[in-house]
């Protein structure tokens, strides 16, 4: 019976090794515990020992290339049988070479040495330049307000987070002791509180809700059927969704219309707020006559809307004559809300977040794109079925929005 | 088949009294573990070669006897504690190979679940209370088990294995010393194979013989050669029933000799091939065999069914582990601390 | 996680810290024969701090048994005495010499549950008196605490009360791991409401000893008594500021320190022990990592020890560890001008 050579670990956290030098022949008698062949590992030279006695032969040969742990080197002939052909060589071609592995290891170490500061120097923005402190950051996306207009009062010009609420007229939350603030409306806070408190007291307000699928809408927005550009900005679902709530407000004036005394005015256009904070005051900013318009339209005009209100310098009679208003916290991870109506107007709809939700289909769960909107209506004017059958209607147009252009 | 002993014939020389006093039953345990410790090391070492051991390990191939001669005469209750060159010790005090080699191959059920490795092996149940990769890191320990035994009021004794090196860390001295005055039930055994890693016993410590600090701490001392089994048997046995019996400690130094180097990284640079080759000749286990013949205590083909079932018993226990599964790596935290 | 402002109820009688720890030990060494106390003078002497103080007269030399200087070798044996049924109590005299102990204590004491696979158990109890303030200079005065609380597999409390230090010494007794207990030398004469009944104090539970909004102060042992201290004193200068003591090192309860910070938006560390890779290191990259960095409106401060072993001189060893002054200081820069 032949007894293997192998090629030993010598050594902890050792593979593979090489051959360096043959002490004996093919054909030569060998005695168990005799030096065979010198190995060298990446620490040092060591002998190896015969493991039997008898005649050795097909040794492997010397190339300098490492051979792993285990491979069989080289067999002993117990019986004396001097040139039988063995195995061996058949095993031997099978001998996987590691040298390209380690190599390439060796490589890729020194190319992931490079240091992250290049990443970081990719995404460097303005405002990573300015010094502000986490909570002032955070306190700052909150509140819509931009780091670059903030004077620091901490060290070196550090933002913190009460020279971010002091920029937004806001009480700081993070001053430290001192009595109670009273912080007086400004002129929007005023009407604002004016407008909706009168609302709550006088319009019966009753809420209808529906969960509706966002996907045909999202894909739909993707695909725009022009290059955007600043003149042509991509609407956004806020936008899309007033473009379609205004076809469908079209076919339900009920939820378009005004109590006048013991009347109801059913408004001939339909004009659509649409509902914005910035720097934590409400602004609703009306989008006209929305059916007459391409949705390409309604984006330009929101964008135009949009930065007047930034720049405050908004005009009175942008935010007046509206008929319906939607009002949209989803990007607030809001899942659903009831609004207050917007008076004169009969109606509000209120749009939570889209998140992939489990629904039944075709008796199987899937995950759809799923968000509730929910239809505040004045009851002195709309009865349920009314408000339901705009709602209905309202998800049909979402959840097959064709045509959107 | 054994052959009685008074079937003596008169050309046979008598029994000298290790051996005498020593049962056919007894023998056969003896030899035993003695074959299944020669046999897993030789495997524990080939596997190794074939790269299926991780890290490194700490071979007792040749000291044999010191290792089943100071544990012959325990009982299952006593406790051993080991050095990191303890395979041998855990054998012989009755462990599984299957489960050490699961340990070595580093197995979920192995017998510290892969955790330990071959230095930090332990069978907490069969007595074996760890081998310890700290040399001298058990003799501290071995005082606590001591007072534990008399606080208890148990019979039990505490043996605590460690080599020539350790018998200069501070460890030993303290150890050795708290022993004494709290007259504790332990037996301390030296196996001296002369060489710490690479350094020659006789440059490393200020007296010839490790038993010659047992005065030093108010003991008896004894040294015996290591790869004799009866005349270890014959020195362990008053020092146990001592222990027992309230007397007190005693360190008890077995001459021996290690064939493997320290480790596997050891190259032998420190000792030449005619002093590995001198004490291969005296190698316990065929010491033994031969004495046993010629006094017709057992027939060859005994000693050799002896070693034949050691052999499959290593063989199963290395298929054993070979089969069983490896850790889970979710479970890395497992076992920091107790509940 | 609801966090306790631990008051003892009144009416509660009052004993020193050092008594306390003896009337802890008593009662356990009744409860449970396991239970033994060892360690340099202990016995008849009574402890170097006074600590055991009659023990020995009451259980006699198999409970409270005085050692030979062998710190390494009795660590050990506790070592040995818990894997085999014992519940051993190691008085080391002063914290300092554990560095003789390491060896027992890091590679055998807290490594053995996981290297046996879960298979023995190892509980023990190490006490450790330390701090300085004493004159004891630089080889009798360190905290050395951190060192610990970086192994795992050991636990590691600062009771800086009567109260806690009764109460996590039961629970140390109690619990299945190594743990080890720093006491504190100048805190042994300060006394406090000490319930009489054998309670325990939760391992990894930390202490609101006051509620604030300004700013959270944390600190363990003696640094906790002088955060108190100083937050009385900040509280006339309207900075109202809330004090955690840590209590535990490891495990430690982050989640109390981080709801002080999200409530309070500024943090300042205290130790005793070197400043420079400390506990207030780790703490300070725990709270970064976690959900209250977002709550930050200043860096987080830390007050340690001076990068210099204790100098014997009175004016110079106050000087190398935080005091009440410190503290006061450090708070009304973090507050006023968001410095660290």
């Amino acid at each position: 019976m032949p007894i293997e050579v192998i090629l030993p670990k010598v050594d902890m956290d050792m593979d593979d090794g090489i051959i360096t030098e043959w002490k004996v022949a093919p054909g030569d008698r060998v005695r168990q515990g005799q030096i065979l062949f010198d190995i060298e590992t990446n620490k040092s030279v060591m002998e190896v020992e015969s493991p039997g006695t008898g005649v050795i032969r097909d040794l492997a040969p010397i190339t300098g290339e490492p051979i792993a742990v285990g491979t069989v080197v080289g067999w002993i002939d117990a019986d004396a049988e001097v040139g039988a052909s063995s195995p061996a060589a058949a095993e031997r071609a099978k001998t996987p070479s590691s040298s390209a592995t380690k190599e390439d290891a060796v490589g890729h170490a020194a190319t992931s040495a490079t240091p992250a500061a290049s990443v970081e120097a990719a995404t460097v923005s303005p405002s990573d330049s300015i010094r502000a402190t986490p909570l002032a950051r955070r306190a700052a996306r909150m509140l819509d307000v931009n780091l670059a207009g903030v004077t620091g009062s901490g060290p070196a010009g550090r933002i913190v987070e009460k020279d971010v609420a002091a920029h937004a007229g806001r009480a700081p939350k993070s001053a430290v002791a001192g009595a109670d603030r009273l912080v007086p409306f400004n002129p929007v806070r005023r009407i604002v509180a004016q407008r909706l408190a009168e609302s709550a007291r006088s319009a019966p307000h009753f809420f209808v809700s529906a969960q509706i699928d966002m996907g045909a809408l999202q894909a739909a927005l993707r695909h725009p059927g022009a290059p955007q550009s600043p003149e042509r900005p991509r609407p956004s679902i806020t936008v899309a969704l007033a473009y379609l709530a205004g076809r469908v407000l079209a076919l339900h004036p009920l939820l378009n219309a005004s109590i006048e005394g013991d009347a109801v005015r059913l408004h001939a256009r339909v004009n659509i707020g649409v509902a914005i904070d910035d720097q934590g005051d409400l602004f609703v900013p009306v989008l006209r006559d929305v059916p007459t318009h391409t949705l390409d339209d309604l984006a330009r005009e929101f964008a135009r809307l949009r930065a007047a209100v930034r720049a405050r310098d908004i005009v009175p009679d942008d935010m007046r004559g509206g008929t319906f208003t939607i009002s949209n916290l989803g990007m607030y991870g809001v899942d659903a809300f009831t609004a207050i109506i917007n008076p004169p107007e009969s109606a509000i709809l209120a749009i939570g977040r889209t998140a992939d939700t489990p629904v039944g289909r075709d008796g199987q769960v899937v995950l759809r794109p799923m968000a509730t909107f929910t239809l505040s209506s004045d009851h002195r004017i709309v009865d349920g079925v009314t408000a339901a059958r705009f709602v209905a209607d309202l998800r049909e147009a979402i959840e097959h929005p064709e045509g959107l252009s | 088949m054994a052959i009685a002993p008074g079937s003596r014939t008169a050309a046979q020389a008598p029994e000298r009294p290790e051996l005498a006093a020593l049962g056919d039953d007894a023998l056969r345990v003896a030899l035993s573990r003695m074959q299944l410790i020669r046999k897993f090391e030789e495997a524990a070492e080939a596997s190794y070669m074939r790269g299926l051991i991780h890290g490194t390990m700490h071979l007792s191939i040749g000291q044999e006897a010191s290792a089943v001669g100071s544990t012959l005469e325990l009982a299952r209750d006593d406790y051993i504690l080991s050095t990191h060159r303890g395979h041998g010790h855990c054998i012989a005090k009755g462990a599984d190979p299957a489960r050490m080699f699961a340990e070595f191959f580093g197995k979920e059920n192995g017998y510290c679940r892969g955790r330990g490795g071959s230095m930090h092996i332990a069978d907490v149940e069969g007595g074996n209370l760890g081998a310890n990769g700290i040399v001298a890191g058990g003799l501290p320990i071995a005082v606590g088990v001591g007072m534990s035994i008399k606080a208890q009021k148990q019979h039990r004794v505490c043996m605590v294995f460690f080599g020539d090196g350790a018998a200069n860390e501070g460890a030993f001295h303290e150890s050795l010393n708290m022993a004494s005055i709290w007259r504790l039930p332990i037996v301390f055994v030296c196996e001296n194979n002369k060489y710490g890693m690479s350094m020659d016993i006789a440059r490393a410590m200020a007296v010839a013989n490790v038993a010659d600090r047992a005065p030093a701490y108010a003991m008896p001392g004894v040294a015996v050669d290591g790869n004799d089994l009866p005349a270890v048997v014959a020195a362990a046995r008053p020092a146990i029933e001592r222990a027992r019996q309230g007397g007190g400690p005693t360190l008890l130094e077995c001459k021996t000799y290690r064939l493997r180097g320290h480790s596997k990284s050891d190259r032998n640079l420190y000792r030449s091939k005619e002093e590995i080759e001198a004490w291969r000749d005296k190698d316990a286990i065929r010491r033994l065999e031969r004495e046993l013949v010629a006094h017709g205590r057992f027939a060859e083909d005994e000693l050799l069914a002896i070693e034949q079932a050691a052999q499959k018993t290593i063989d199963d226990a290395v298929d054993f582990a070979k089969a069983s599964p490896d850790p889970d790596p979710a479970q890395l935290a497992r076992d920091v601390y107790a509940d | 996680m609801p966090t306790e402002l631990v008051v003892p109820e009144a009416g509660t009688r009052e004993l020193s810290y050092a008594e306390a720890i003896r009337e802890g030990l008593a009662q356990a060494m009744q409860a449970d024969e396991r239970v033994f106390l060892f360690g340099e003078d202990v016995g008849v002497y009574g402890g170097a701090f006074g600590v055991s103080g009659d023990l020995f007269h009451k259980f006699g030399p198999e409970r409270v048994i005085d050692t030979p200087i062998s710190e390494l070798g009795i660590a050990g044996a506790a070592v040995g005495a818990a894997i085999t049924g014992m519940k051993p109590v190691l008085e080391l005299q002063f914290s300092d010499f554990v560095t003789l102990a390491m060896e027992q204590i890091v590679n055998q004491a807290a490594k053995i549950h996981f290297m046996f696979g879960g298979k023995a158990t190892v509980p023990m109890v190490v006490r450790l008196p330390g701090g300085s303030g004493t004159g004891a200079a630089a080889q009798h005065s360190q905290s050395l605490e951190a060192w610990f609380a970086h192994v795992p597999g050991l636990k590691v409390v600062q009771p800086s009360t009567p109260h806690d230090a009764k109460g996590l010494l039961l629970a140390a007794i109690d619990d299945p791991n190594p743990v080890l207990i720093f006491e504190h030398k100048l805190l042994y004469k300060t006394r406090g409401p000490v319930p009489e009944e054998a309670y325990r104090v939760p391992i990894g539970k930390a202490a609101v000893r006051r509620p604030g909004r300004d700013l959270t102060i944390v600190g363990s042992s003696i640094m906790a008594i002088r955060a108190a201290a100083a937050a009385a004193r900040l509280a006339t200068e309207d900075i109202d500021a809330e004090v955690i003591d840590l209590r535990s090192l490891r495990p430690i309860d982050l989640s109390t320190i981080a709801t002080s910070v999200r409530k309070t938006h500024r943090l300042l560390i205290v130790y005793e022990g070197v400043k420079i890779m400390g506990i207030g290191a780790e703490i300070s990259a725990m709270i970064a990592e976690s959900d209250a960095f977002d709550f930050l409106d200043a860096p987080i401060a830390r007050l340690g020890g001076a990068d210099v072993p204790l100098p014997y001189n009175p004016v110079l060893e106050k000087a190398a560890v935080p005091q009440e002054d410190d503290i006061v200081a450090a708070a009304r820069r973090l507050v006023r001008e968001g410095r660290a």
